[in-house]
């Protein structure tokens, strides 16, 4: 707010505006020296001189034209790691030679980051790549038009990258009919699985929680046998760490869906109200008696903590769901803090049977609308994913600097406080290439439970859907007030009368205008399904 | 009189005793119980909440601030120049547009006086903010970026202006015009020098303004070099908690642990610090400053 006031008044205050600026520019000059960026800016000067030369030799490769210099601007998320200049700066030598194009890497930073991708997308500002994912809504975003269309460009400027992703990746980001993103060809998967503490398990030969019914009789051994220990651990976020969860093993739906509507993972075309059903006063009633029975917490509304540092700290004893990755970080914790621990672990999958790799729009780079270097932006992306030197480079750091290769497997040179390029330090998920990956030693635990999964996957029916809410943005906006008023304390079993309960509820959320939305959403739903040709 | 006073101040004296001791511990506590979380295992915050002594006695939320100092003295160091050059700026500035628009005899005083009043009321919002100031100016990444918005506040200047006007009389200004001097010597010699308090309050919330700004690296600053310290720690704690949160639908892990709780409150420490010491030193102009702007006399 204040700031928008100042901006105003450059216009008003123009003459002295006008001094200002020569005053600050020389004492901007001064103050770059003294914060040491002058090493930033030096590559540049480097790079024009070097320029020259690389123009005549670069260029033949690909059928773009290169014969102009570029700088392409390259937007990530999260926090840049240390030693980003100098990768920076070997990564530029290379594009240099090859494409006559250097590239700048930008970080959003975690904080705020959904409110700077708007501005970035929507300032007209030069983009020229960037980070998609189904969590940063790729796909209201490619159908508002903030990306350009890649069909054309991607046999001209990228023709390896373009064969190397399989057809049926490209088919699946697509939107509208045109593909907006480059997927991420690593296959991995983030499906849920109950955690538990196994050493308490053999201590009092408990059942191991294979569905809901055995992991009742876990939490309940724990009460009986730990006084000590809260069995579910458990925090204020009901809605997703508690029944997207619990509906995830106890029902087999589609995905996590919202607005309380419920599709079944086998019959993708029928669309019914979760909410108000007979099936949710029977979960609802599960989730009071697991209050009364003081599975979780009386206060849990106002939990802050996560789940995974209440079990690392030996508060809880279990986790309703957790993927894979996260369980494995828990277990090398624990390793390392408590080493007379044990962690069990039961994906879902093997429970109800639905394993789905992550969807390919969940890790991709789009090239915004605003971008005047598309072709040049992709080839780079090109060498980024298909370029062993490229791609090991922006991983993984230098060889013999920051990793080195042990038995075959990654191993950090010092700790990550030293180490200024830790594994996957650009955060560059999505130009992972699987054929020059190198794992941690302590992944070999996910990669078993991925093994595992590989043998019963099935394909993701929900994440390319694009949901248009703006037809209900008001009715949404109030329903998701009564939904935190009416319907967390009985997802976390505080109201003393489930049905009626559900009954108020449903009663504000029509009020809201739960109706409409339900009805929108699942015309949208169903047209998806039979454009997609989903069963 | 003293007798006659006695039992009834004994009262006095002790209800506003036990009032302001009162809240002096509700002031403190919260602060107490933050250096006290600053000093405990994270693992033992999670387990057994906050206490006012540390449970287990840890400094391992410093380690993790402090894990770079460099970047930490580095986000200090932007953060103090810009403070010293927004704020000393910033007061010239001010106090200059603040003496010329209530000067009687300025032709355009009302139409000056009225564009910057009319900014306090309608904004252009944030995006065309940020337009003007990536696209237009070309300030991302720039230190100016995190010094330009701040010099110029309406409300200052207003503040400045009225506070100018109470304090220094139009007959002081006529008479030193008489004895011979130019208008820069009448700004810098004696308007100047009567409304000290007044330059204090301005310099008092731009200082504030500077410190305690983040905002301003968090929409134009990508080189981490160039964090102001509030924004730096602000986005270290940011990127804990999301990297928790994100893990569960990405499956990214970061691998590293990080004593979250312990850490926020370590951080907090280190950022309320420094201003704690500036703020007895003004404190006094401070509230001379705001009721002379008011009252007349």
């Amino acid at each position: 707010m204040h700031m928008t006031k100042k901006a105003a008044k450059a216009v008003s205050m123009f003459l002295s505006i006008i001094v200002l600026i020569t005053v600050l520019a020389a004492c901007g000059s001064n103050n770059n020296g003294n914060s040491g960026s002058s090493a930033t800016d030096a590559p540049k000067d480097t790079e024009g001189t070097t320029n020259e030369g690389a123009t005549n030799e670069g260029g033949e490769k690909s059928g773009i034209d290169t014969s102009k210099k570029v700088e392409l601007q390259f937007y990530m998320l999260g926090d840049a790691p240390k030693d980003i200049a100098s990768i920076q700066e070997q990564v530029n030598k290379m594009a240099l030679e090859d494409l006559n194009a250097t590239v700048k890497f930008n970080y959003t930073s975690w904080t705020d980051w959904d409110q700077k991708y708007k501005l970035l997308l929507g300032s007209g500002q030069q983009v020229d790549l960037i980070f998609t994912a189904d969590w940063t809504q790729y796909q209201s975003y490619a159908k508002k038009g903030a990306f350009q269309a890649l069909d054309k460009i991607l046999p001209v400027a990228a023709p390896t990258l373009n064969s190397y992703v399989p057809a049926d990746m490209w088919e699946a980001v697509k939107i509208d009919g045109q593909i907006y993103t480059v997927p991420a060809t690593y296959k991995e998967y983030v499906t849920d699985g109950f955690v538990w503490r196994e050493d308490l398990r053999e201590k009092y030969n408990l059942p191991t929680p294979v569905d809901i019914a055995t992991f009742e009789q876990y939490l309940d051994g724990i009460k009986k046998n730990e006084p000590t220990v809260t069995p579910l651990s458990m925090n204020s976020d009901v809605k997703t760490n508690l029944m997207d969860r619990f509906i995830g093993i106890s029902h087999s739906p589609v995905g996590a869906l919202p607005y309380g509507i419920g599709i079944d993972y086998a019959t993708p075309n029928e669309v019914h109200s979760y909410w108000g059903s007979d099936e949710q006063v029977q979960d609802l009633t599960v989730m009071k008696r697991w209050q009364d029975n003081g599975y979780m917490v009386k206060n849990v509304l106002a939990v802050k903590d996560t789940l995974q540092d209440q079990i690392t700290s030996g508060k809880a004893a279990a986790i309703i769901g957790d993927n894979p990755t996260r369980y494995n970080d828990m277990v090398i914790k624990i390793q390392a803090t408590h080493p007379d621990w044990k962690l069990g672990y039961h994906p879902f999958p093997k429970t109800n049977g639905i394993a789905t790799p992550v969807h390919p729009i969940h890790n991709g780079f789009a090239i915004p609308a605003s971008s005047k270097n598309a072709e040049r932006a992709l080839a780079f992306y090109e060498k980024l994913v298909t370029d062993k030197r490229y791609n090991m480079l922006t991983q993984y750091g230098v060889e013999g600097k920051n990793y080195e290769v042990k038995d075959g497997y990654y191993s950090m040179i010092g700790d990550s406080n030293s180490n200024g390029f830790p594994r996957e330090g650009m955060n560059g998920w999505a130009w992972r290439n699987p054929e020059y990956m190198l794992f941690d030693k302590n992944y070999d635990g996910v990669k078993a439970i991925f093994d595992e999964l590989d043998k019963i996957q099935v394909p993701d029916k929900f994440t390319g859907f694009a949901e248009d809410y703006t037809p209900y943005q008001a009715e949404r906006a109030a329903l998701e007030q009564v939904e935190k008023q009416y319907l967390f304390p009985l997802n976390a079993g505080l109201v003393k009368n489930v049905e009626d309960g559900v009954k108020t509820f449903m009663e504000k959320a029509k009020q809201a205008g739960l109706e409409k939305i339900q009805a929108e959403y699942t015309k949208q739903w169903q047209a998806y399904v039979t454009e997609q040709g989903i069963e | 009189m003293k007798i006659k006073d006695d039992n009834y101040m004994k009262w006095f004296r002790l209800i506003a005793f036990i009032v302001i001791l009162i809240s002096t511990v509700a002031c403190l506590f919260p602060f107490l119980l933050i250096i006290s979380a600053s000093f405990t295992q994270n693992e033992a915050i999670i387990r057994d909440g906050y206490h006012l002594i540390p449970t287990v006695f840890s400094f391992e939320g410093y380690a993790t601030v402090f894990r770079f100092p460099k970047q930490v003295l580095q986000a200090y160091g932007v953060t103090t120049l810009t403070t010293v050059i927004g704020t000393t700026l910033g007061l010239f500035l001010m106090t200059m547009a603040g003496y010329v628009l209530q000067r009687k005899d300025f032709k355009y005083r009302n139409f000056f006086a009225f564009m910057i009043y009319f900014t306090t009321l309608f904004g252009g919002g944030l995006v065309p903010w940020y337009i003007l100031m990536t696209k237009y100016l070309k300030l991302t990444d720039k230190l100016e970026v995190l010094i330009l918005p701040g010099l110029m506040t309406p409300f200052l200047i207003i503040l400045m202006k009225n506070f100018i006007r109470s304090a220094v009389p139009d007959e002081v200004i006529e008479s030193a015009k008489i004895d011979g001097a130019n208008d820069f010597t009448i700004y810098s010699r004696i308007v100047l020098q009567l409304s000290m308090p007044g330059i204090a309050t301005v310099g008092l919330f731009l200082a504030l303004h500077y410190w305690n700004d983040w905002f301003t690296s968090s929409l134009f600053i990508n080189d981490t070099t160039k964090y102001q310290l509030q924004y730096y720690l602000y986005n270290v704690i940011n990127a804990m908690s999301f990297v928790a949160q994100m893990g569960s639908g990405t499956g990214v892990s970061l691998g590293s642990d990080m004593p979250t709780e312990s850490t926020k409150m370590a951080m907090s420490i280190i950022v309320t610090g420094p201003i704690l010491f500036l703020y007895p030193f003004v404190q006094r102009y401070f509230v001379k400053g705001l009721t002379i702007g008011a009252v007349k006399g």
